[in-house]
């Protein structure tokens, strides 16, 4: 029996019922990600140690964990422990991190096996999967069609099939965009809900860890996993993690779900709208109820967003130097010629863009211009969503106003229009909330998404809402046939 | 934004763009700045700036000694190094 497209529910029944042993399972996933080496997926893979671990795995011995055995891919972001992590930028192609971030290693703990590290934008700049050192990764559903980004590798492998779920990072809807150009299901969790140590920070106020899984189910078993205060992130909330997966099922009659004004749903793509009509219509059908509601500075989010994130990256990218580790240029005249060299040579464009924006932000007469002003305005954007959230539930928009595009057809000439995919998922990282992305439908044979955002710490609201979605509907059944591919 | 501005915020960054892309650099940052300008239209007077979700102070840990000290694997990422440094090129003659 094929282990592809399988989710991790059905992969531990099988491990259980012994239908499969885990070295076996470990072994079809690397073979399924041979076969469709093509869609460039991983950066690096980790082939021995992986198999190693699944041979070392006793399934008779007592043990609760529901991914004990389980093949997971993880973002090229966190450090892995021996395992080379490059955050899919030049400057770290031979970086093999000291230590595990905390995220990957509570997975590890639980006995999930990390088989390899998944492609992204450089440094998880970008909303395409276009900026990587190492290449342009494939949407599984058409060739030459972006997955999205900036977890566009891990978005890819599971929409493929290969594994049941990845680790992914959001820091402006890089979890929740690709989840819904693949078709598959991913959640940002609320800011502090994961630690994001040993995470390569790009803006630590806005960066999130999370899961991109087929299913809402799956994302609970991960998440319930991954979160839990951390000392050594001193963001890091210290706050009881539910059991979420026990939190599923619970009926959504009388559910509030917020729909917000301000986003001029009517200007969308007809066919993004129509699944969007659609998907209130099952909800309605399952007893929730949409309430309009308004968030009067929400649209002021991008540009928000395009200040600080930039602000914060500028600052936290000046570690790269050429002197501890990473790439180091060759010819430097002095130590000032060393930084300069090392990081010219080793950052792609939207990455030196990115810094030189922040640079300009932050520099002494724009700084209350640009970085303060931008930050007075968040507090405005999460002042609006407190007060919605007195009122209702949850809040729905579609995931992204347009399904995946081809290679090379947006940002070219002009970033902003890259940067305006982040339109519906960016305000709940300037707020920290939690949000996810379901797939519910396809626009010209592509998938679309649909984008849940929670109050603080609510996730399991937003999971529950997902989940009994996906019990009711088969949108996240819809598989690519993956013909171009073999 | 002039050329000087942006050569300035380079060195600031310690970034060096090569000459043929320096114009569209130039005007990439130009549409961005505008992008970023619209926030001058929302008032935001005595709006205190949210410079992160959480607004808590961080928690506090003992102080005590740790000795998870890996020195050799630290250094072993170094593009240059000896048994105890990170090198770099001559700083004082």
């Amino acid at each position: 029996m094929s282990i592809q497209f399988k989710s991790i529910t059905e992969l531990r029944v099988m491990l259980d019922e012994k239908v499969i042993s885990p070295l076996e399972l470990i072994q079809e996933s690397h073979q399924l990600a041979k076969n469709f080496k093509e869609l460039n997926c991983f950066v690096t893979m980790n082939e021995d140690f992986s198999k190693k671990k699944a041979s070392s795995i006793d399934l008779d011995k007592k043990n609760d964990s529901l991914l004990l055995g389980i093949p997971l891919a993880q973002k090229d972001l966190f450090c892995t422990e021996g395992l080379r992590t490059t955050c899919s930028s030049k400057i770290l192609s031979n970086f093999f991190p000291p230590y595990t971030a905390t995220a990957v290693k509570k997975l590890e703990d639980a006995g999930s096996i990390t088989i390899g590290k998944t492609n992204m934008d450089e440094f998880a700049m970008g909303s395409s999967n276009e900026t990587s050192f190492f290449g342009n990764v494939h949407n599984p559903w058409k060739k030459g069609y972006v997955p999205g980004g900036s977890s566009g590798g891990s978005a890819s492998v599971v929409a493929a099939g290969i594994v049941p779920a990845a680790t992914g990072t959001d820091t402006g809807g890089s979890i929740r965009q690709p989840a819904a150009h693949c078709g598959i299901t991913g959640l940002k969790p609320t800011y502090g809900r994961i630690s994001r140590w040993g995470m390569i920070a790009f803006a630590s106020s806005l960066d999130q860890a999370g899961p991109l899984a087929r299913t809402a189910e799956d994302c609970a078993i991960l998440l319930s996993t991954m979160s839990g205060h951390d000392p050594k992130d001193t963001t890091s909330l210290n706050v009881e993690v539910p059991n979420f997966l026990s939190e599923l099922n619970k009926p959504i009659k009388g559910l509030k779900i917020g729909i917000i004004k301000e986003f001029n749903l009517g200007d969308l793509d007809k066919e993004v709208q129509a699944r969007f009509e659609e998907s209130k219509k099952i909800y309605e059908m399952l007893g929730a109820e949409f309430v309009d509601v308004s968030l009067p500075n929400i649209s002021a989010s991008v540009p928000t967003y395009y200040s600080i994130a930039p602000a914060e990256c500028s600052s936290n990218l000046s570690r790269f130097d050429g002197v501890r580790f990473g790439h180091r240029a060759q010819d430097a005249d002095d130590l000032n010629d060393l930084y300069i060299k090392s990081r010219s040579e080793g950052f792609g464009d939207e990455v030196k863009r990115r810094i030189l924006i922040g640079t300009y932000a932050l520099s002494a007469g724009y700084y209350d211009a640009y970085y303060k002003k931008a930050q007075q305005v968040r507090r405005l954007i999460k002042n609006d969503f407190d007060h919605v959230f007195e009122s209702v539930d949850i809040l729905m928009t579609p995931t992204s106003p347009s399904t995946a595009f081809e290679f090379g057809s947006k940002g070219a000439q002009n970033p902003v229009e890259l940067y305006l995919e982040d339109l519906f998922t960016i305000s709940s990282n300037l707020a920290g909330l939690p949000a996810m992305s379901i797939p519910h439908g396809q626009v010209n044979s592509l998938p679309v998404g649909l984008q849940l955002i929670g109050n603080f710490l609510r996730e399991d609201q937003l999971l529950n809402a997902a989940h009994v979605f996906q019990q009711n509907t088969e949108f996240h059944l819809a598989r690519p046939n993956m013909e171009d591919f073999k | 934004m002039d050329q000087e501005t942006v050569r300035t915020i380079c060195y600031l960054a310690r970034l060096e763009i090569d000459e043929e892309k320096s114009e569209k650099i130039q005007n990439d940052l130009e549409t961005i700045i505008e992008l970023i300008s619209n926030l001058q239209s929302v008032d935001t007077s005595n709006i205190e700036p949210l410079y992160s979700p959480l607004e808590m102070t961080a928690l506090k840990h003992e102080d005590v000694e740790q000795s998870d000290n890996k020195k050799e694997k630290f250094l072993e990422n170094a593009p240059a190094s000896n048994d105890d440094y990170f090198l770099v090129p001559r700083v004082v003659e």
